[in-house]
């Protein structure tokens, strides 16, 4: 197996171009257990030396960057302008992981998720093919986003090489609300249907935190009227309840299940019934919940088919090796033949990641 | 884009065809398909104002003034939402007028279609002729008769005509003139109308006193004849011509201030004259000064200003904008206003309000499916208003929309909205019929 | 019927039986008024029109559409401005008017799911009452069509602050350019699999035809104030746009207009800006009510310093109304001071602009072609609109004003198109944003979707890619150059 280390695109496409057989894609490996087991790669292309921060045009509020850097390196170079990259995963890693998974944290309620702040890309593909979407400006429908497409791909259609990001103004002052509730979704709507624009609201199983980032002379008028509302105590402390997932432990999976806002109270009752007071996170405004749970193929197939009655989906994540060879990771995907066909097109002979994500992909 | 408006073979002639220059005022944004109530319909780009002057443009190129150009031709209503809607001024009005002469004058219609035009435009412009068959519509209406007919099945533009005859009452007198009442502030003219005279009398007995009850000596000629608002929207040219030049030798001896019109369509006619008369050697200036004078009755009585009090109607209404005073006229607010005065009155708004009901002149009898549908939709948005009763000014519009809210199953009383303004000068609960 | 090809004459009886006789058109009169979409300067008769009304009739129209290898395109409302529903002559135009339907709006999820003709504002009226609305609005809004969106993925002023239709849209129900019905995404987050959604939105019909959409809803913001500001010149207004942005201000729209604009404006609609304006900003900001006050105030106290010697807050809804009525209809308002005039929309990067309008003057001055700008400042979105009179022999010179300033975006790293697509108007400048590697890579999706090529062909890209080539390597003329349905530029 050959490690190689690009240090440019160029390096990047030439490795890629002169290599064969399976490839694997490597950042800070923070998330390298994220998907299916993979087939063994015959080549690891390692992006370390890819951690250049391009350009950052201050004015406009946008970044370029190479895919080895650390979202943590972005946001410490953006940052002493007052600026940041809207994104808060609870892993750092790289920026090229963060795209491959399309990873996201809780403030993705206010913000988005990455593919909602990417506007330009460079991809290198399986035969050393470098190509390029979008652009530098915000405002821009010329052509494919491929951007889209490649975010959340887990490297199955090529390697992504720059990335170019649109930033926010860093909001200077915060406070968290609080309360303790084992039925949260009653709050959650009031919050969300309040006139509050709170950057994060979320549930660690035992307590929802609603998160007000604004200016120092706005932001207590929020937290006050949302505390109001809820019957929350307000805090300016950052507590552990937001932003922290559930891990994997030995015998554990981490499963992301997504569903209709409104569901949530049931999707919290359905994860307690099956698995007890384990380990959870739930982005409540979004609709997404992320629990340790134990590797049970029954159970999952019952989580997923009560997802799925609320429009989602129930994805395990990460789970210990034998687990993934026995369970069905994924579940049910719309639009499978089309995605295989995407695959075919951009990586005809498989060399890209194979096995790592849906259908076999 | 022709630099010579007629092309050989094309759908017009050289006698005021549509104008290219209005014409390419056009900037084909679009603006103007969702209030268009045959666009709202079928969804289709040919009954659209845009696709219709895309018609109109390609006639002028040299498309020939076929069967299909015809049809979408005739389903417009000229309700003039369009006009309103516009950012860049298409005078559409302009455009779809010259567009119908040309097709009255230049398309072979079929007998039945011809049959038809004659009995209305041999009937309705002509006010002793819907008097003299008064008697005879009470009688079928009071006889059984009316029963049985509706159980036939009448060709279409039949049974519109016998679907939308109000119920006939005995006539309200209206007399040639009327002194005001207490200090005179004008001394104006009436139209009396045709359909208006004949069926809806009792609107013009409470137009005359709400204007003598406002200081206005009023002088209503009983020789007067039709303005040729029907004629007129129909693109029958010479028609209307006549009308307007009669209509104007009979007001312009009476030195009157205004002109006051209760009718929508024949108000906005009126104040077009001077186009109308724009070829008539020495009308132009008779015209202009007769048009200068011609006032919808809201307009005319919140320009005066209140002077007789108002006591209160426990009601609530809907109001519905007549399409020739609301887009053509741009008559929105005073009728509001003045409903707004009467102490106790609730005014509610109706959803899709500038949609029109169906009626649009002759529209009802000539496409009368279209119409059904579109005075069913109307009837719908009214009777969710909760109001009690309708408010409107235009006969057309009050026989549509009475119609469709009986054969919704939601009858109510409609009124023009002088008849409410008269309950409430001479202090009674309810407008009489 | 006589004169269509038999391929369009089996299609359209087969969906006069199918969807009824009065889905179908067939008369040239007829067919001609959808020559065109918004930008009248490209005509195409199309071969047949369409009008179905739901899914599987649709589906119907496009799998009898493959079977026959007639090419195929759809439109909405006809408003596009880049001619991305100009049809083909010989194919079939499917006209997604009287798919109208809002088939669930659920508040609590924040999810409208609704049918492609459904007109953008009329989305935001059906939950207003519930205190929501749907972000994205172009100002066409009260005639464009959602599916329309989905396929420019239409922005409008206010995706400075609340993005395009890309991110507000969840899930789509699809008909394949093979006529086989897939959905992709739904009511819920993060579908398993790729961004097919985020893939398909933007991409001008040319992947397959929207039948149903699934929106994201959002919260109407507390406090909305909207601020009129009226500057001498446009670099004054540009100082007053840097300053807000570099106080970390986020307002959800700035729009500029020049003086050229302004007085057409005010000639369509009275909108009654300040006399005098060399350029007028329109601010808003929006939120909760304590953030907008003081952003408002130090907005205020920026244009102030920047210059501004009237400043105007809105009162009211009216008045806020009576600001943006200007702005919104800036571009129709153009016939008023132009007899004709083309409307450009190009990006540059937001601090570039001051530079770039200055070479657009200068262009103007050049060549004695007056440029109107409306624009939308905060995120560097040029719309200039052209002026010209064809009567005066100026529609080349014209023509060149609007392709120089195209270049001039591309010089300074920005677009050839912020929101109206590249469509048919714009597939000669793709080569000049894209090199020919890349527009090869982006084709390779339009393959995985429509590898025979019948989907909305001859739009975005310039070359038309032969689907199951190896990159790099082109073999022989594509069918449709030789059809004479796509060019090479």
């Amino acid at each position: 197996m050959a490690a190689l280390q690009p240090a440019s695109v160029d390096d990047l496409s030439t490795a890629l171009r002169d290599s064969t057989g399976v490839v694997s894609t490597r950042g800070a490996g923070t998330r390298s257990r994220w998907g299916g087991l993979g087939a063994t790669p015959d080549v690891v292309i390692d992006l370390a030396a890819m951690n250049h921060v391009v350009e950052h045009a201050v004015g406009d509020l946008v970044v370029t960057v190479e895919a080895g850097v650390l979202l943590d390196d972005l946001q410490r170079c953006v940052g002493e302008h007052g600026q940041w990259l809207a994104l808060d995963p609870p892993i750092g890693g790289t920026i090229g992981g963060l795209l491959a998974t399309a990873d996201s944290g809780p403030r993705r309620l206010r913000f988005g998720t990455p593919r909602d702040l990417l506007i330009g890309v460079t991809v290198v593909l399986a035969d050393g093919t470098v190509a390029r979407s979008g652009g530098k400006v915000v405002k821009n429908v010329a052509g494919y986003d491929l951007g889209k497409l490649f975010t959340g791909s887990y490297g199955t259609l090529g390697v992504i090489a720059t990335a170019t990001f649109r930033l926010h103004p860093v909001l200077p002052a915060r406070r968290v609300v609080s309360v303790e509730s084992d039925t949260p979704w009653p709050a959650v709507r009031e919050v969300l249907r309040s006139p509050a624009t709170p950057t994060a609201i979320d549930y660690d199983g035992i307590r929802l935190h609603v998160l007000i980032e604004s200016s120092e002379s706005a932001v207590d008028a929020q937290a006050d009227a949302v505390a109001a509302l809820i019957g929350g105590t307000v805090t300016s402390d950052h507590p552990g309840g937001i932003g922290s997932r559930p891990d994997r432990t030995a015998d554990s999976m981490v499963v992301k299940l997504t569903f209709r806002l409104s569901a949530l109270d049931e999707v919290v009752a359905a994860v307690r019934e099956e698995a007890g007071h384990v380990p959870l996170q739930a982005h409540a405004g979004s609709g997404v919940l992320w629990a340790a749970l134990p590797c049970d193929g029954a159970l999952l197939d019952r989580l997923r088919h009560l997802t799925a009655s609320y429009d989602g989906a129930a994805v395990v994540v990460d789970a210990p090796d034998e687990a993934k060879r026995s369970l069905d990771l994924w579940g049910p995907v719309r639009g499978l033949d089309l995605m295989r066909r995407i695959k075919a097109e951009f990586d005809p002979d498989n060399r890209m990641c194979p096995g790592r994500f849906v259908g076999g992909i | 884009m022709a630099s010579d408006p007629v092309a050989d073979g094309g759908a017009f002639d050289a006698h005021h065809p549509p104008s290219q220059a209005l014409i390419d005022d056009c900037v084909h944004c679009g603006f103007c398909l969702p209030t268009c109530p045959t666009y709202l319909l079928w969804g289709e780009e040919m009954d659209s104002p845009r696709g219709r002057i895309y018609l109109m443009n390609a006639g002028l190129d040299g498309e020939p003034l076929d069967d299909t150009m015809v049809r979408h031709f005739d389903q417009c209503l000229g309700c003039m939402a369009c006009l309103t809607a516009c950012p860049s001024g298409v005078q559409y009005d302009r455009l779809i007028e010259a567009t119908r002469s040309q097709v009255e004058r230049r398309h072979p219609r079929t007998r039945r279609q011809r049959a038809l035009r004659t009995l209305v435009f041999n009937l309705f412009p002509y006010p002793r002729r819907l008097r003299a068959v008064r008697p005879l519509l009470r009688t079928y209406q009071r006889s059984g008769v009316q029963r049985l007919v509706r159980r036939l099945n009448l060709p279409p533009a039949m049974a519109s005509m016998e679907r939308l005859l109000p119920p006939l009452t005995p006539p309200v007198p209206v007399a040639e003139h009327r002194p005001a009442e207490g200090e005179q502030r004008a001394r104006v003219g009436m139209l009396l109308g045709c359909v208006q005279r004949e069926f809806f009398s009792a609107v013009n007995a409470a137009t005359m006193r709400v204007l003598a009850a406002e200081g206005c000596e009023v002088v209503a000629p009983s020789l007067q004849g039709c303005c040729g608002a029907l004629s007129l929207h129909m693109g029958r040219e010479t028609e209307a011509i006549a009308f307007a030049k009669r209509l104007i030798e009979t007001f312009e001896s009476l030195a009157v201030d205004a002109i006051i019109v209760n009718a929508a369509g024949c108000g906005s006619s009126m104040k077009d004259y001077g186009w109308v008369l724009r070829d008539e050697p020495g009308w132009a200036e008779r015209a202009a000064a007769f048009s200068s004078k011609v006032r919808d009755v809201t307009e005319w009585l919140v320009d005066l200003g209140p002077a007789a009090p108002r006591n209160p109607l426990q009601l609530s209404i809907a109001y519905h904008d007549a399409c020739h005073l609301g887009h053509a006229q741009r008559v929105r607010e005073q009728p509001r206003q003045l409903l707004r005065d009467i102490p106790d009155l609730q005014l509610r708004e109706i959803a899709e309000a500038e949609i029109c009901c169906g009626s649009a002149g002759v529209y009802n009898l000539l496409q009368p499916e279209t119409a059904r549908e579109l005075g069913a939709r109307k009837a719908v948005n009214v009777a969710a208003t909760g109001a009690e009763a309708l408010v409107t000014a235009n006969p057309g519009c009050l026989m549509q929309i009475a119609t469709a809210l009986e054969e919704q199953g939601t009858p109510m009383p409609l009124w023009h909205t002088v008849q409410l303004l008269d309950a409430s000068i001479r202090g009674v609960p309810r407008p009489e019929r | 019927m006589a004169d269509l090809s038999a391929p369009l004459a089996a299609i359209a009886t087969a969906a006069a039986d199918k969807l009824g006789p009065d889905a179908v058109v067939t008369e040239r009169a007829a067919l001609r008024t959808y020559e065109c979409d918004g930008l009248a300067a490209y005509r195409c008769i199309p071969g047949l029109v369409v009008l179905p009304r739901t899914t599987a009739e649709v589906a119907f129209v496009v799998r009898r559409c493959h079977e026959l290898g007639v090419p195929f395109v759809a439109r909405g409302s006809g408003t596009g401005l880049s001619g991305g529903a100009l049809p083909v002559e010989t194919g079939v135009l499917i006209v997604m008017t009287r798919m109208t339907g809002i088939k669930e709006i659920s508040v609590d999820d924040e999810r409208a799911v609704v049918e492609p003709g459904v007109v953008n504002l009329n989305i935001t009226r059906a939950v207003s009452g519930d205190g929501y609305l749907y972000a994205p609005d172009p100002s066409s809004q009260q005639v464009c069509s959602i599916g329309g969106n989905v396929a420019e993925n239409s922005g409008g002023a206010h995706c400075l602050k609340y993005g395009f239709t890309a991110h507000h849209v969840t899930g789509l129900e699809v008909v394949m350019p093979d006529g086989s019905i897939e959905r992709f995404g739904g009511l819920a987050a993060d579908p398993p699999g790729y961004d097919v959604v985020g893939a398909f939105v933007g991409s001008e019909g040319t992947l397959g035809v929207v039948t149903e959409v699934t929106v994201r809803l959002l919260r109407r913001p507390e406090t909305v104030q909207t601020l009129l500001a009226a500057f001498r010149s446009m670099d004054d207004a540009g100082t007053a746009v840097s300053a807000i942005v570099a106080a970390g201000i986020l307002p959800s729209a700035v729009e500029m207009m020049d003086d050229l604009s302004i007085a057409a404006a005010e000639a369509a609609v009275r909108c009654g800006y300040p006399d005098g304006a060399g350029a007028v900003l329109i601010v808003e900001l929006d939120g909760p009510s304590a953030e907008v006050q003081a952003d408002l105030a130090a907005v205020e106290r920026m244009c102030s310093d920047a210059g501004a010697f009237e400043l105007r807050v809105a009162v009211d809804e009216a008045e806020r109304v009576a600001v943006w009525k200007g702005r919104k209809s800036a571009f129709a308002a153009m016939g008023r001071i132009s007899p004709d005039y083309i409307v450009q929309d190009g990006v540059v990067p937001r601090t570039s602009l001051p530079e770039v309008l200055r070479d657009i003057a200068a262009l103007s001055a050049e060549t004695g072609i007056r440029v109107a700008n409306v624009f939308h400042a905060g995120d560097g979105n040029l719309h200039p609109l052209v002026l010209f009179d064809e009567s005066k022999g100026e529609t080349d010179r014209a023509e060149s004003v609007s392709r120089r300033i195209l270049d001039l975006c591309i010089d300074h790293g920005g677009s050839i198109t912020g929101e109206h697509g590249v469509g048919h108007d714009k597939k000669k400048h793709m080569g000049r944003m894209f090199s020919e590697v890349d527009l090869d890579v982006m084709q390779r999706v339009r393959c995985a979707f429509d590898p025979a090529g019948l989907c909305n062909p001859g739009k975005v890209f310039p070359t038309p890619r032969l689907c199951g080539e190896r990159p790099g390597r082109k073999s022989g003329v594509h069918p449709l150059q030789a059809a004479g349905v796509a060019e090479i530029f």
